[in-house]
């Protein structure tokens, strides 16, 4: 909100005294951070953030307030003379409790403009003058006092006015010239023809006032937050009025800034009052709140006296009775906020300011707790991958119908895991897989001319179910492109399958994964993290022995059939082997040339024995020969 | 006695030197050792062919003339061959030489992504209070996002212009916060907290707005959130944690400046201003001149978030934070942009995460 500096100071002098900067760090200390200072109309403007809960301080005298509480310095009188009211010259009358006070007056124009230093203030807020005083009257009380008004143009109103909620379906053209279809929520101001404003959001347009009007009817009353709040939200119709209102405006307020509007349509228009008059009555204050002297030490954490805190909290314009180990607190009109024990020690403390709190570690009441070892799983994993090379990826988890179905399981149907309102349909499906969004990325880096593309996601997947998604977390691993070739000793070659399933391997995977092609030499895995073992709970594993007689190394070249599987040819290997001597065995090299037979490939069959005793050479001799002799009752040769 | 020996032979003993000389390489050396003194065909042996034919009274002095030439010849062979010799075996020495300003194999440069690297730090930091981690999942009721929290039924951020719902389960969301975990588990360990004598866990995470994609926005980023529930917790424990954290994250000259402000899960609720870690606070573009940026919003617990979760706020209170990861991740890089962290551009992962 804008916040003119001449006009804060004209509410309260003492700021007088601060310069503009001194003036934004005190509006921050007290919970108001000024965004930035503009220069208009002669004068800086503050752009003050207001919270949520402090509609109270969104005018200038409200802001006035805070400053002068804090400073410890009088605000300027505001004391319009109240206006001796008369009998309703137009019937007001009250049907909802969504508006229990509205005090109006019936004015005739005469002659006369906005004068300029009201333009000026408007301008200054980026508010454009309308040059109709009826109308930048009450717009410039409403950034002045906070207090929202509104003039109809009185010989356009039908018979008496009445506050009640719409009927369904009744219409109502805003001043901004749309037409609004009612609901029987919507709170309205109405003549005897039907709605003339949305109560506390906007006048109608059928009653505005306008170079024409000759007699105005004022209204200035007090709408119930949470109405104006549905209604507002509702017809997405955010106006200062509704802003305020929504908030929480000040009662006490309505027949003042009736006044103040008067009195300015008199000074500024010429404008005869023909009669002044309220509907209703201020509603029942709040019960006074118990500030108890334990919460307001324990909140503030230094010694505090109930008599400081009551008078912090005088200053705030609350009525304090001081009481053996608590204050009853009665809380101003326009403090709406001000409703348990919490939000009174709150007050005390940022009125002393924030500066003051100590600091202190809290003890330990109890053991810390370990790291879940599902996290510290996700740790490791991480780090693991980083050290093998792997970039981690962020990617979003919503993804389009179409990237999910290139890779999600069959079984796990998107209508579950659709968003109702997405961004836009590439972003409508919580995913099933992090393939698609790694395979983006991949594309995506290749169009940049990488060599090779190395990347991991670790993220959450959903799957459909009849209470919702289920997430659960999930390892994504896209390689591809160019291994090696970058230096002098290392040759250049494309990543293949088994790259990753040499990964998978390496975090600990038991069986071969399934890993998928990606597109040109681009390859993919993924698998719930889950399936990945959790580290022991072993500090450090149970001793295994282990020989120190030397072992033996020997090389099988075998002519197998380009059909053959792997697994099943070393598995009939082993099995005539002795467990406690074979250390391993695997094929080293797979050559595959038109020198060789048709339809037959090479594989070396490396075999490493080693047991608690030196070997002999002709033992070894017996076992390779048991080995070749498995391998060739599937078919395989000794290559020549 | 030149006048004895055939005209190309003084040729050849002419073109010598120049021809020694010209021997870059000890094969060269021996081609040309073979033409002047080999056993046959050479430039010597016809000299004794000559000398065998010679009349037997010019015999003593061809002797002695030929002789002369052998000698001259041999010596400078052998002298060139040693001077070769010792040049091959520099360039030998050269060749074994390593040279270590060639670039090595270097083993490939993975990383971590700078968001999930800042929150692990921020793990690390909060680890030695005795601070634990909880973690709930991204689709989330509208009880935990909102309901428990304090959050009024009619708050603007439960409209789906704020927040993701999803279709076929209209009370489910996407989280808008890390808060819900706050829910979840203060749900959870009710029953128990007196034995267990409270609570303080970080829950970092990824969550969702509904903002659409530019330099600052995203609809989906991170946040670390803390709590602690305890007995007879005041601001001042949590500014005391806050500059414990703070200082080791950013320095032990790091000073924290609390400002009042408003969350309805707090009460009372401030944001947390850290001197600038990027200018000592002697005032930069990052803090705007003022030597302060902002971080984080915190407050006491609203006892309202307490009875949701069925805690007495009579006996037990506490505190809670929670902090934007990418913002502070752009502040600390001075990244002028938030979409190239989702872009994942290798380029950007590898300079921007690397390992701690």
């Amino acid at each position: 909100m804008w916040i003119e500096r001449k006009a804060l100071v004209a509410e309260i002098p003492a700021a007088a005294a601060l310069d503009t900067r001194q003036l934004c760090e005190l509006l921050a200390a007290l919970g108001f951070p000024v965004d930035g200072v503009a220069s208009r109309e002669g004068t800086d403007v503050l752009d003050v953030d207001i919270t949520a809960n402090r509609g109270d301080a969104m005018s200038h005298r409200g802001m006035a307030r805070e400053v002068a509480a804090k400073l410890q310095q009088p605000l300027a009188p505001l004391d319009p003379s109240p206006l001796a009211e008369g009998e309703a010259k137009v019937p007001v009358r009250l049907e909802s409790p969504g508006c229990p006070l509205y005090a109006t007056a019936l004015l005739s124009l005469g002659k006369g403009t906005t004068p300029p230093e009201a333009q000026a203030f408007l301008r200054a807020l980026e508010s454009t003058p309308k040059c109709l005083p009826a109308v930048d009257a009450s717009n410039e009380l409403l950034h002045r006092y906070g207090h929202p008004t509104h003039a109809f143009d009185a010989d356009r109103i039908r018979g008496a006015v009445s506050v009640r909620w719409a009927k369904a379906g009744e219409t109502l053209v805003t001043l901004d010239g749309m037409t609004r279809t009612l609901t029987a929520q919507d709170l309205v101001i109405a003549d005897e023809a039907g709605p003339i404003a949305l109560a506390g959001v906007m006048g109608g347009d059928g009653t505005k006032v306008t170079e024409a009007t000759r007699r105005v009817l004022l209204e200035s009353a007090w709408f119930d937050p949470k109405t104006v709040r549905a209604t507002a939200r509702r017809h997405s119709l955010h106006t200062d009025a509704s802003h305020r209102f929504g908030r929480g405006a000040d009662p006490a307020m309505a027949a003042v800034a009736r006044d103040l509007l008067v009195e300015r349509l008199q000074a500024w228009a010429g404008a005869t009052l023909e009669g002044a008059w309220t509907a209703g009555s201020l509603p029942a204050p709040v019960a006074p709140v118990l500030l108890p002297e334990g919460l307001l030490l324990r909140v503030a954490g230094e010694p505090l006296t109930l008599a400081e805190a009551a008078k912090v909290l005088g200053r705030l314009g609350c009525g304090v009775d001081v009481r053996p180990e608590a204050l009853a607190v009665q809380p101003p009109t326009w403090r709406y906020d001000l409703a348990i024990p919490d939000d009174l020690a709150e007050e005390v403390l940022r009125l002393r300011g924030y500066e003051h709190i100590p600091s202190v570690l809290p003890a330990l009441e109890g053991p810390p707790r370990p790291l879940a070892a599902g996290y510290l799983q996700r740790q490791a994993l991480a780090r693991r991958l980083a050290h093998l090379g792997f970039l981690q990826t962020v990617t979003y988890g919503f993804i389009s119908p179409e990237a999910d179905a290139a890779f999600a399981v069959p079984g796990n149907r998107p209508e579950g895991r659709t968003l109702a309102n997405p961004l836009g349909q590439e972003y409508s499906v919580m995913r099933g897989t992090l393939l698609s969004s790694l395979r983006a990325i991949a594309e995506q880096n290749l169009r940049q001319g990488v060599r090779e593309i190395r990347l991991f996601e670790v993220a959450p997947t959903y799957a459909s179910g009849p209470q919702g998604p289920s997430e659960r977390f999930t390892l994504g691993l896209v390689w591809g492109g160019t291994l090696g070739g970058e230096d002098y000793l290392s040759p250049a070659r494309p990543v293949r399958e088994a790259d990753l399933s040499g990964i998978a391997r390496d975090l600990g995977l038991a069986s071969p994964p399934e890993v998928r092609s990606l597109g040109e030499g681009l390859f993919g895995l993924e698998l719930p993290v889950s399936d990945l073992p959790l580290a022991g709970a072993r500090i450090i594993p149970a001793f295994r022995p282990f020989s120190r007689f030397p072992a033996v190394e020997r090389d099988l070249s075998l002519l197998v059939d380009l059909g053959q599987s792997y697994e099943a040819l070393a598995s009939a290997m082993r099995a005539v082997l002795p467990v406690e001597a074979l250390q391993d065995l695997r094929c080293v090299d797979v050559f595959r040339h038109k020198s060789l037979p048709e339809g037959c490939q090479a594989w070396l069959m490396r075999l490493r024995f080693q047991a608690d005793r030196t070997l002999v050479g002709t033992e070894v001799d017996a076992w390779m020969a048991a080995a070749l002799t498995a391998a060739e009752g599937l078919g395989a040769r000794l290559r020549a | 006695m030149d006048h004895l020996l055939p005209a190309e032979i003084l040729e050849a003993d002419r073109a010598f030197p120049e021809a020694l000389a010209a021997c870059g390489d000890l094969d060269a050396l021996l081609r040309l050792k073979g033409a002047y003194v080999g056993r046959e065909g050479s430039h010597a042996a016809r000299l004794m062919d000559l000398l065998k034919a010679a009349p037997k009274e010019q015999k003593r002095d061809l002797g002695a003339a030929i002789n002369g030439l052998k000698q001259q010849w041999e010596e400078g062979l052998k002298a060139r061959q040693a001077d070769l010799e010792v040049a091959k075996k520099h360039l030998n020495a050269l060749a074994s030489n390593w040279d270590p300003s060639l670039p090595p194999p270097v083993p490939a440069h993975g990383a971590l992504h700078p968001l999930n690297r800042l929150m692990d730090r921020l793990v690390e930091v909060f680890r030695p209070l005795g601070f634990h981690v909880e973690e709930g999942p991204e689709v989330e009721t509208e009880a935990h996002n909102f309901d428990g929290l304090n959050i009024p039924e009619d708050h603007p951020a439960k409209a789906s212009s704020d927040t993701f719902y999803l279709a076929a389960h209209p009370k489910l969301l996407l989280r808008t916060h890390t808060s819900p975990v706050q829910v979840r588990t203060l749900l959870r360990v009710a029953p128990d907290l007196a034995r267990l004598g409270g609570i303080r866990f970080l829950a970092p995470g990824r969550v969702y707005r509904k903002d659409e994609i530019d330099p600052t926005h995203s609809p989906m980023f991170h946040q670390v959130e803390g709590m602690l529930v305890g007995h007879g917790i005041g601001m001042q424990h949590l500014k005391g944690t806050l500059e414990y954290a703070l200082r080791a994250l950013f320095g032990p000259h790091t000073e924290i400046r609390l400002r009042p402000s408003y969350f309805p899960f707090v009460e009372p609720g401030c944001e947390v201003d850290v001197s600038c870690p990027l200018c000592d606070a002697k005032g930069c573009r990052v803090c705007k001149g003022s030597g302060w940026v902002e971080i984080l919003g915190a407050g006491l617990l609203h006892p309202n978030v307490l009875r949701y979760a069925g805690i007495d706020p009579e006996e037990w209170s506490g505190w809670a934070f929670g902090m934007g990861v990418e913002r502070m991740a752009m502040m600390l890089s001075q990244t002028p942009d938030l979409r190239l962290f989702f872009e994942n551009d290798q380029r950007f992962l590898k300079v921007m995460g690397g390992l701690d």
